[in-house]
Protein backbone atom coordinates (compact mmCIF):
# COMPACT_ATOMS: atom_id res chain seq x y z
CA UNK A 1 0.00 0.00 0.00
CA UNK A 2 1.31 3.70 -0.76
CA UNK A 3 1.33 5.77 1.99
CA UNK A 4 2.00 9.51 2.10
CA UNK A 5 3.13 11.88 4.19
CA UNK A 6 1.04 14.96 4.67
CA UNK A 7 2.26 18.48 4.51
CA UNK A 8 3.15 19.41 8.20
CA UNK A 9 2.42 22.57 9.82
CA UNK A 10 2.39 22.53 13.65
CA UNK A 11 2.94 25.55 14.68
CA UNK A 12 6.30 25.15 16.37
CA UNK A 13 5.36 22.17 17.59
CA UNK A 14 6.66 18.70 17.43
CA UNK A 15 6.51 17.97 13.96
CA UNK A 16 3.73 15.75 13.18
CA UNK A 17 4.66 12.53 11.47
CA UNK A 18 1.20 10.76 10.99
CA UNK A 19 0.90 9.05 7.30
CA UNK A 20 -2.50 8.86 5.55
CA UNK A 21 -3.83 6.24 2.30
CA UNK A 22 -4.33 9.01 -0.52
CA UNK A 23 -8.28 8.84 -0.62
CA UNK A 24 -8.71 8.58 -4.31
CA UNK A 25 -6.64 6.10 -5.23
CA UNK A 26 -8.19 3.75 -2.84
CA UNK A 27 -11.93 4.95 -4.01
CA UNK A 28 -14.28 2.55 -4.95
CA UNK A 29 -11.70 0.14 -5.69
CA UNK A 30 -13.26 -3.35 -6.38
CA UNK A 31 -13.94 -5.53 -3.51
CA UNK A 32 -14.10 -9.47 -3.67
CA UNK A 33 -17.26 -10.87 -2.14
CA UNK A 34 -16.13 -13.98 -0.80
CA UNK A 35 -12.80 -14.59 0.99
CA UNK A 36 -10.49 -16.73 -1.15
CA UNK A 37 -10.04 -19.93 1.33
CA UNK A 38 -13.41 -20.33 1.76
CA UNK A 39 -13.52 -20.79 -2.36
CA UNK A 40 -12.43 -24.71 -1.66
CA UNK A 41 -15.70 -25.38 0.17
CA UNK A 42 -18.60 -22.98 -0.75
CA UNK A 43 -18.29 -22.46 -4.69
CA UNK A 44 -22.41 -21.50 -5.02
CA UNK A 45 -22.42 -17.94 -3.45
CA UNK A 46 -25.54 -16.25 -4.32
CA UNK A 47 -24.83 -12.56 -5.39
CA UNK A 48 -25.84 -11.07 -2.10
CA UNK A 49 -23.60 -13.25 0.21
CA UNK A 50 -20.79 -11.93 2.02
CA UNK A 51 -18.22 -14.53 2.90
CA UNK A 52 -15.44 -13.66 5.16
CA UNK A 53 -13.89 -12.62 8.05
CA UNK A 54 -15.29 -11.43 11.09
CA UNK A 55 -13.56 -8.14 11.47
CA UNK A 56 -15.02 -5.57 14.16
CA UNK A 57 -18.62 -5.60 15.78
CA UNK A 58 -20.31 -2.34 16.62
CA UNK A 59 -23.36 -2.70 18.57
CA UNK A 60 -23.87 0.67 19.37
CA UNK A 61 -24.04 1.68 15.33
CA UNK A 62 -25.06 -1.58 14.59
CA UNK A 63 -22.38 -2.32 11.83
CA UNK A 64 -19.97 -5.57 11.33
CA UNK A 65 -17.08 -5.21 9.93
CA UNK A 66 -16.06 -8.21 7.08
CA UNK A 67 -12.57 -8.89 5.55
CA UNK A 68 -12.67 -10.94 2.49
CA UNK A 69 -9.08 -9.88 1.00
CA UNK A 70 -9.59 -6.48 -0.26
CA UNK A 71 -11.21 -3.31 1.28
CA UNK A 72 -13.61 -4.25 4.17
CA UNK A 73 -17.42 -4.54 3.89
CA UNK A 74 -19.14 -2.63 6.35
CA UNK A 75 -22.92 -4.46 7.04
CA UNK A 76 -25.64 -2.90 8.67
CA UNK A 77 -27.78 -4.96 11.09
CA UNK A 78 -30.77 -4.61 12.88
CA UNK A 79 -33.52 -6.48 15.10
CA UNK A 80 -34.72 -8.53 12.30
CA UNK A 81 -31.68 -9.72 11.14
CA UNK A 82 -31.40 -13.40 11.86
CA UNK A 83 -27.90 -15.05 13.18
CA UNK A 84 -27.30 -18.70 12.99
CA UNK A 85 -24.87 -20.48 15.47
CA UNK A 86 -23.65 -17.82 17.98
CA UNK A 87 -25.84 -15.97 20.80
CA UNK A 88 -25.27 -12.75 19.13
CA UNK A 89 -23.02 -11.13 16.65
CA UNK A 90 -20.88 -9.48 19.75
CA UNK A 91 -20.49 -13.25 20.96
CA UNK A 92 -18.14 -14.41 18.02
CA UNK A 93 -15.21 -14.36 17.91
CA UNK A 94 -12.95 -11.70 15.52
CA UNK A 95 -11.58 -13.62 12.81
CA UNK A 96 -13.75 -16.06 12.49
CA UNK A 97 -15.58 -17.42 9.24
CA UNK A 98 -19.36 -15.43 8.55
CA UNK A 99 -21.58 -15.52 5.71
CA UNK A 100 -23.62 -13.01 5.60
CA UNK A 101 -26.89 -12.46 3.50
CA UNK A 102 -27.93 -9.02 2.58
CA UNK A 103 -30.00 -6.36 0.91
CA UNK A 104 -29.58 -3.28 -1.08
CA UNK A 105 -31.14 -0.79 0.61
CA UNK A 106 -31.19 3.38 -0.21
CA UNK A 107 -26.92 2.42 -1.17
CA UNK A 108 -26.68 0.88 2.44
CA UNK A 109 -26.31 -2.82 2.78
CA UNK A 110 -27.75 -4.63 5.11
CA UNK A 111 -27.91 -8.43 6.84
CA UNK A 112 -30.91 -10.33 6.55
CA UNK A 113 -28.67 -12.93 7.93
CA UNK A 114 -25.12 -14.01 9.25
CA UNK A 115 -24.35 -17.71 9.89
CA UNK A 116 -21.43 -18.38 11.46
CA UNK A 117 -19.34 -21.37 10.08
CA UNK A 118 -19.95 -24.33 12.92
CA UNK A 119 -16.43 -26.04 14.64
CA UNK A 120 -15.30 -29.03 12.09
CA UNK A 121 -16.37 -32.06 13.28
CA UNK A 122 -13.51 -34.43 13.58
CA UNK A 123 -14.09 -38.53 14.93
CA UNK A 124 -12.20 -38.16 18.51
CA UNK A 125 -10.49 -40.87 17.58
CA UNK A 126 -8.64 -38.89 14.96
CA UNK A 127 -7.24 -36.23 17.52
CA UNK A 128 -4.02 -35.93 18.98
CA UNK A 129 -3.72 -33.36 22.53
CA UNK A 130 -0.75 -30.77 22.91
CA UNK A 131 0.60 -33.21 25.61
CA UNK A 132 0.70 -35.99 22.92
CA UNK A 133 2.50 -34.18 20.55
CA UNK A 134 4.96 -32.02 22.42
CA UNK A 135 6.84 -35.12 23.40
CA UNK A 136 7.09 -36.20 20.00
CA UNK A 137 7.87 -32.62 18.30
CA UNK A 138 10.73 -32.89 21.01
CA UNK A 139 12.63 -35.91 19.76
CA UNK A 140 11.93 -34.32 16.24
CA UNK A 141 10.12 -36.02 13.28
CA UNK A 142 13.27 -38.77 12.36
CA UNK A 143 13.63 -40.04 15.71
CA UNK A 144 9.46 -40.04 16.39
CA UNK A 145 8.61 -41.80 13.02
CA UNK A 146 6.75 -38.89 12.38
CA UNK A 147 5.55 -36.52 9.83
CA UNK A 148 3.95 -33.13 10.85
CA UNK A 149 2.42 -30.97 8.34
CA UNK A 150 1.13 -27.39 8.68
CA UNK A 151 -2.04 -27.05 6.65
CA UNK A 152 -1.95 -23.16 7.26
CA UNK A 153 -0.76 -20.74 3.95
CA UNK A 154 2.87 -20.91 3.54
CA UNK A 155 3.20 -16.90 3.80
CA UNK A 156 1.38 -17.32 7.60
CA UNK A 157 4.06 -21.07 8.28
CA UNK A 158 7.54 -19.38 7.74
CA UNK A 159 6.10 -16.53 9.90
CA UNK A 160 5.96 -19.39 12.94
CA UNK A 161 5.93 -22.86 13.31
CA UNK A 162 6.06 -26.00 15.17
CA UNK A 163 9.34 -27.22 15.17
CA UNK A 164 9.92 -29.66 12.36
CA UNK A 165 6.67 -29.20 10.58
CA UNK A 166 6.79 -29.46 6.93
CA UNK A 167 4.33 -26.02 5.02
CA UNK A 168 1.59 -27.58 3.00
CA UNK A 169 -1.43 -25.94 2.10
CA UNK A 170 -4.62 -27.00 2.52
CA UNK A 171 -5.23 -25.48 -0.66
CA UNK A 172 -2.42 -26.91 -2.50
CA UNK A 173 -2.60 -30.09 -0.62
CA UNK A 174 -3.32 -32.46 -4.07
CA UNK A 175 0.09 -30.56 -5.72
CA UNK A 176 2.07 -31.51 -2.92
CA UNK A 177 1.45 -35.26 -2.52
CA UNK A 178 5.14 -36.10 -2.62
CA UNK A 179 5.72 -34.24 0.48
CA UNK A 180 4.22 -36.85 2.25
CA UNK A 181 5.58 -39.77 4.09
CA UNK A 182 6.57 -43.29 1.84
CA UNK A 183 5.00 -45.22 4.44
CA UNK A 184 1.80 -44.89 4.73
CA UNK A 185 1.51 -46.38 8.53
CA UNK A 186 3.87 -44.00 9.39
CA UNK A 187 2.36 -41.25 11.80
CA UNK A 188 1.31 -38.29 9.70
CA UNK A 189 -0.12 -35.38 12.22
CA UNK A 190 -1.90 -32.31 10.50
CA UNK A 191 -2.67 -28.82 12.47
CA UNK A 192 -3.51 -25.69 11.29
CA UNK A 193 -4.83 -22.19 12.80
CA UNK A 194 -7.24 -24.03 15.65
CA UNK A 195 -10.58 -24.94 15.26
CA UNK A 196 -12.70 -22.61 12.78
CA UNK B 1 -8.09 -41.54 0.13
CA UNK B 2 -4.66 -41.99 0.15
CA UNK B 3 -4.12 -45.29 1.99
CA UNK B 4 -2.48 -43.63 5.09
CA UNK B 5 -3.67 -45.31 8.42
CA UNK B 6 -2.46 -43.40 11.07
CA UNK B 7 -3.39 -40.02 10.62
CA UNK B 8 -4.10 -37.83 13.68
CA UNK B 9 -5.00 -34.30 13.91
CA UNK B 10 -3.90 -31.41 16.04
CA UNK B 11 -7.05 -29.26 16.14
CA UNK B 12 -6.40 -26.84 18.64
CA UNK B 13 -3.66 -26.27 16.57
CA UNK B 14 -1.21 -23.38 16.48
CA UNK B 15 -3.07 -21.12 19.32
CA UNK B 16 -3.20 -23.82 21.51
CA UNK B 17 0.50 -24.23 20.66
CA UNK B 18 1.38 -21.01 21.27
CA UNK B 19 -0.49 -20.31 24.21
CA UNK B 20 1.41 -23.04 25.79
CA UNK B 21 4.50 -21.67 25.77
CA UNK B 22 5.68 -24.15 22.96
CA UNK B 23 8.86 -23.54 20.96
CA UNK B 24 8.58 -21.68 17.67
CA UNK B 25 10.48 -21.90 14.26
CA UNK B 26 10.58 -19.17 11.85
CA UNK B 27 12.63 -19.53 8.64
CA UNK B 28 14.89 -17.12 6.67
CA UNK B 29 12.19 -16.24 4.27
CA UNK B 30 10.18 -14.62 7.08
CA UNK B 31 12.88 -12.30 8.09
CA UNK B 32 14.08 -11.79 4.88
CA UNK B 33 10.09 -10.64 3.95
CA UNK B 34 9.76 -8.51 6.76
CA UNK B 35 12.95 -6.85 5.61
CA UNK B 36 11.66 -5.79 2.24
CA UNK B 37 8.26 -4.92 3.52
CA UNK B 38 9.83 -2.91 6.39
CA UNK B 39 8.36 -4.77 9.08
CA UNK B 40 9.47 -4.22 12.47
CA UNK B 41 10.81 -7.07 14.56
CA UNK B 42 12.76 -7.22 17.40
CA UNK B 43 15.97 -9.32 16.06
CA UNK B 44 18.12 -10.72 19.02
CA UNK B 45 21.73 -12.27 18.27
CA UNK B 46 22.19 -14.53 21.28
CA UNK B 47 26.25 -15.57 20.59
CA UNK B 48 29.34 -13.28 21.88
CA UNK B 49 29.81 -9.52 20.89
CA UNK B 50 33.00 -10.77 18.75
CA UNK B 51 30.84 -13.51 16.80
CA UNK B 52 28.33 -10.47 16.08
CA UNK B 53 30.48 -8.00 15.45
CA UNK B 54 32.04 -10.44 12.80
CA UNK B 55 28.89 -10.64 10.88
CA UNK B 56 25.44 -10.12 11.83
CA UNK B 57 22.28 -10.17 10.01
CA UNK B 58 20.99 -6.50 9.42
CA UNK B 59 18.81 -4.93 12.01
CA UNK B 60 20.23 -7.50 15.14
CA UNK B 61 21.09 -6.34 18.62
CA UNK B 62 23.32 -8.21 20.37
CA UNK B 63 22.65 -9.74 23.59
CA UNK B 64 25.07 -12.49 24.45
CA UNK B 65 23.17 -15.32 25.85
CA UNK B 66 24.73 -14.97 29.15
CA UNK B 67 23.27 -11.39 30.04
CA UNK B 68 20.03 -12.34 27.85
CA UNK B 69 18.44 -13.08 31.90
CA UNK B 70 20.08 -9.59 32.81
CA UNK B 71 18.53 -8.30 29.56
CA UNK B 72 14.58 -8.17 30.36
CA UNK B 73 14.08 -4.27 31.24
CA UNK B 74 15.85 -3.87 27.56
CA UNK B 75 12.98 -5.57 25.47
CA UNK B 76 9.65 -3.61 24.34
CA UNK B 77 7.14 -2.91 26.96
CA UNK B 78 4.72 -4.24 24.20
CA UNK B 79 4.48 -7.81 24.41
CA UNK B 80 2.52 -8.34 20.96
CA UNK B 81 6.21 -7.36 19.84
CA UNK B 82 7.53 -10.17 17.26
CA UNK B 83 11.21 -11.60 18.78
CA UNK B 84 13.34 -13.63 16.51
CA UNK B 85 16.57 -15.00 18.03
CA UNK B 86 19.23 -16.62 16.17
CA UNK B 87 21.96 -18.08 17.64
CA UNK B 88 25.20 -19.57 15.56
CA UNK B 89 22.67 -22.38 14.72
CA UNK B 90 19.27 -23.67 15.63
CA UNK B 91 20.07 -25.48 18.84
CA UNK B 92 22.38 -22.47 19.89
CA UNK B 93 18.79 -20.23 19.07
CA UNK B 94 16.48 -22.50 21.16
CA UNK B 95 18.56 -22.36 24.63
CA UNK B 96 17.35 -18.45 24.99
CA UNK B 97 14.03 -19.24 23.40
CA UNK B 98 11.86 -20.42 27.02
CA UNK B 99 13.56 -16.80 28.66
CA UNK B 100 12.24 -14.86 26.33
CA UNK B 101 9.12 -16.41 25.87
CA UNK B 102 8.79 -16.91 29.13
CA UNK B 103 8.76 -13.00 29.88
CA UNK B 104 5.31 -12.93 27.79
CA UNK B 105 6.46 -12.41 24.07
CA UNK B 106 4.04 -14.87 22.57
CA UNK B 107 5.47 -13.71 19.05
CA UNK B 108 8.78 -15.61 19.29
CA UNK B 109 10.19 -17.34 17.19
CA UNK B 110 14.07 -18.95 16.49
CA UNK B 111 15.35 -18.48 13.21
CA UNK B 112 15.92 -22.01 11.97
CA UNK B 113 19.31 -22.59 10.78
CA UNK B 114 21.03 -20.19 13.19
CA UNK B 115 23.05 -17.40 11.35
CA UNK B 116 24.93 -20.07 10.30
CA UNK B 117 21.99 -21.33 7.67
CA UNK B 118 21.14 -17.91 6.68
CA UNK B 119 24.85 -17.51 5.52
CA UNK B 120 24.67 -20.85 3.27
CA UNK B 121 21.57 -19.41 2.46
CA UNK B 122 23.33 -16.93 0.09
CA UNK B 123 21.88 -13.96 2.33
CA UNK B 124 23.81 -10.95 3.20
CA UNK B 125 25.26 -9.87 6.77
CA UNK B 126 26.90 -7.04 8.03
CA UNK B 127 30.23 -6.27 9.72
CA UNK B 128 31.13 -4.15 12.77
CA UNK B 129 29.37 -3.88 16.35
CA UNK B 130 25.65 -4.90 15.84
CA UNK B 131 23.11 -2.55 18.05
CA UNK B 132 23.01 -3.21 21.79
CA UNK B 133 19.68 -1.11 22.15
CA UNK B 134 16.20 -2.57 21.07
CA UNK B 135 13.98 -0.50 19.00
CA UNK B 136 10.58 -1.57 18.37
CA UNK B 137 8.00 0.56 16.98
CA UNK B 138 4.95 -0.87 15.84
CA UNK B 139 3.77 0.03 12.02
CA UNK B 140 0.20 1.80 12.51
CA UNK B 141 -2.85 0.12 11.23
CA UNK B 142 -3.79 2.13 7.84
CA UNK B 143 -5.51 5.18 8.92
CA UNK B 144 -4.45 4.87 12.69
CA UNK B 145 -3.25 7.95 13.59
CA UNK B 146 -1.07 8.68 16.58
CA UNK B 147 -2.59 10.26 20.14
CA UNK B 148 -0.35 13.08 19.57
CA UNK B 149 -1.51 13.53 16.16
CA UNK B 150 -4.94 13.59 17.30
CA UNK B 151 -4.39 15.94 19.91
CA UNK B 152 -2.32 18.53 18.01
CA UNK B 153 -5.81 18.94 16.38
CA UNK B 154 -8.46 18.33 19.02
CA UNK B 155 -6.45 21.29 20.42
CA UNK B 156 -6.58 23.55 17.88
CA UNK B 157 -2.74 23.13 17.43
CA UNK B 158 -3.08 22.70 13.85
CA UNK B 159 -5.52 23.69 11.79
CA UNK B 160 -5.86 21.69 8.27
CA UNK B 161 -8.00 18.84 9.92
CA UNK B 162 -11.39 18.58 11.77
CA UNK B 163 -12.66 16.19 14.22
CA UNK B 164 -15.49 13.72 13.22
CA UNK B 165 -17.10 12.33 16.02
CA UNK B 166 -18.89 9.25 15.03
CA UNK B 167 -20.89 8.39 18.34
CA UNK B 168 -24.09 7.88 18.94
CA UNK B 169 -26.73 11.28 19.75
CA UNK B 170 -26.93 9.96 22.92
CA UNK B 171 -23.33 10.01 23.64
CA UNK B 172 -22.58 13.35 21.93
CA UNK B 173 -25.42 14.85 23.77
CA UNK B 174 -23.03 14.37 26.53
CA UNK B 175 -20.57 16.36 25.47
CA UNK B 176 -18.35 16.69 22.01
CA UNK B 177 -14.28 18.35 22.05
CA UNK B 178 -14.69 22.24 20.65
CA UNK B 179 -15.49 22.34 16.67
CA UNK B 180 -16.22 18.22 16.20
CA UNK B 181 -18.75 17.37 13.89
CA UNK B 182 -20.60 15.11 15.04
CA UNK B 183 -22.52 12.00 12.72
CA UNK B 184 -23.24 8.70 14.06
CA UNK B 185 -20.93 5.93 12.40
CA UNK B 186 -24.34 4.13 10.58
CA UNK B 187 -24.97 7.66 9.02
CA UNK B 188 -21.69 8.74 7.98
CA UNK B 189 -22.16 7.37 4.10
CA UNK B 190 -25.51 9.29 3.99
CA UNK B 191 -24.65 12.65 5.35
CA UNK B 192 -21.10 13.16 3.51
CA UNK B 193 -22.58 16.56 2.63
CA UNK B 194 -21.86 17.51 6.07
CA UNK B 195 -18.16 16.79 5.76
CA UNK B 196 -15.91 19.19 4.25
CA UNK B 197 -13.83 17.26 1.24
CA UNK B 198 -10.66 19.52 1.12
CA UNK B 199 -10.18 18.94 5.11
CA UNK B 200 -8.66 16.30 6.53
CA UNK B 201 -10.49 14.47 8.60
CA UNK B 202 -10.06 12.55 12.13
CA UNK B 203 -12.49 10.40 12.82
CA UNK B 204 -13.36 9.57 16.89
CA UNK B 205 -15.95 7.33 18.36
CA UNK B 206 -15.28 5.96 22.34
CA UNK B 207 -13.12 2.42 21.63
CA UNK B 208 -12.11 2.94 17.85
CA UNK B 209 -14.45 0.61 16.62
CA UNK B 210 -16.95 3.19 14.90
CA UNK B 211 -14.19 5.46 14.00
CA UNK B 212 -12.62 3.22 12.18
CA UNK B 213 -15.74 1.80 10.50
CA UNK B 214 -16.78 5.50 9.09
CA UNK B 215 -12.80 5.66 8.25
CA UNK B 216 -13.15 2.96 5.80
CA UNK B 217 -16.53 4.37 4.66
CA UNK B 218 -14.75 8.03 4.19
CA UNK B 219 -11.82 6.91 2.46
CA UNK B 220 -13.71 4.45 -0.04
CA UNK B 221 -15.82 8.10 -0.82
CA UNK B 222 -12.51 9.96 -1.78
CA UNK B 223 -11.27 11.56 2.02
CA UNK B 224 -8.49 12.29 3.57
CA UNK B 225 -9.01 10.72 6.61
CA UNK B 226 -7.67 9.65 10.03
CA UNK B 227 -9.28 7.86 12.70
CA UNK B 228 -8.12 7.20 16.56
CA UNK B 229 -7.57 3.93 17.54
CA UNK B 230 -7.83 4.06 21.07
CA UNK B 231 -10.33 4.33 24.08
CA UNK B 232 -12.05 8.25 24.59
CA UNK B 233 -13.94 10.06 27.22
CA UNK B 234 -15.17 13.37 26.83
CA UNK B 235 -17.11 15.76 29.30
CA UNK B 236 -19.88 18.13 29.04
CA UNK B 237 -17.44 20.99 28.62
CA UNK B 238 -15.54 19.30 25.39
CA UNK B 239 -12.55 18.21 27.67
CA UNK B 240 -11.45 14.67 27.01
CA UNK B 241 -9.05 11.76 28.07
CA UNK B 242 -7.36 9.32 25.96
CA UNK B 243 -6.08 6.44 26.99
CA UNK B 244 -4.37 3.75 25.08
CA UNK B 245 -5.58 0.00 24.03
CA UNK B 246 -4.17 -2.42 26.00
Amino acid sequence: MIYRKIAQAALGMAALSFVLVPGTIMAKEAKPKVLKPCLQCHKDNGPNDIRGKLGSVSMKSETIKVETGGAPWLITFDDNTVVNGAEALNKIDDGHEILVAYREEGGAMIADRVDVKPPAQLDPAMLITIDELAPLVEQGPEKGKFTLVDARPGKVYIEGFIPGAISIYDAQFEENLDKLPKNKDDLLVFYCGGPT
Amino acid sequence: MLGYTNIRVFHDGMPAWKKAGKPLFSNAKSLQSNMETETPVVLIDVRDVESAKAAHIKGAVSVPADMLASAKDKFPSNKKAPVIIYGADTEAGMKAFSTVRGWGFKDTTVLMGGIAGWQKAGLPVETGAAASEIVYVPKPKPGALSINDFTLVADHKKGDAVILDVRSDDETDEGTIKGAIAIPAEEVSARLAEIPKDKIIFVHCSTGIRAEMAYLTLKEEGYKAGYLDANIKVAKGGEYTITEKE
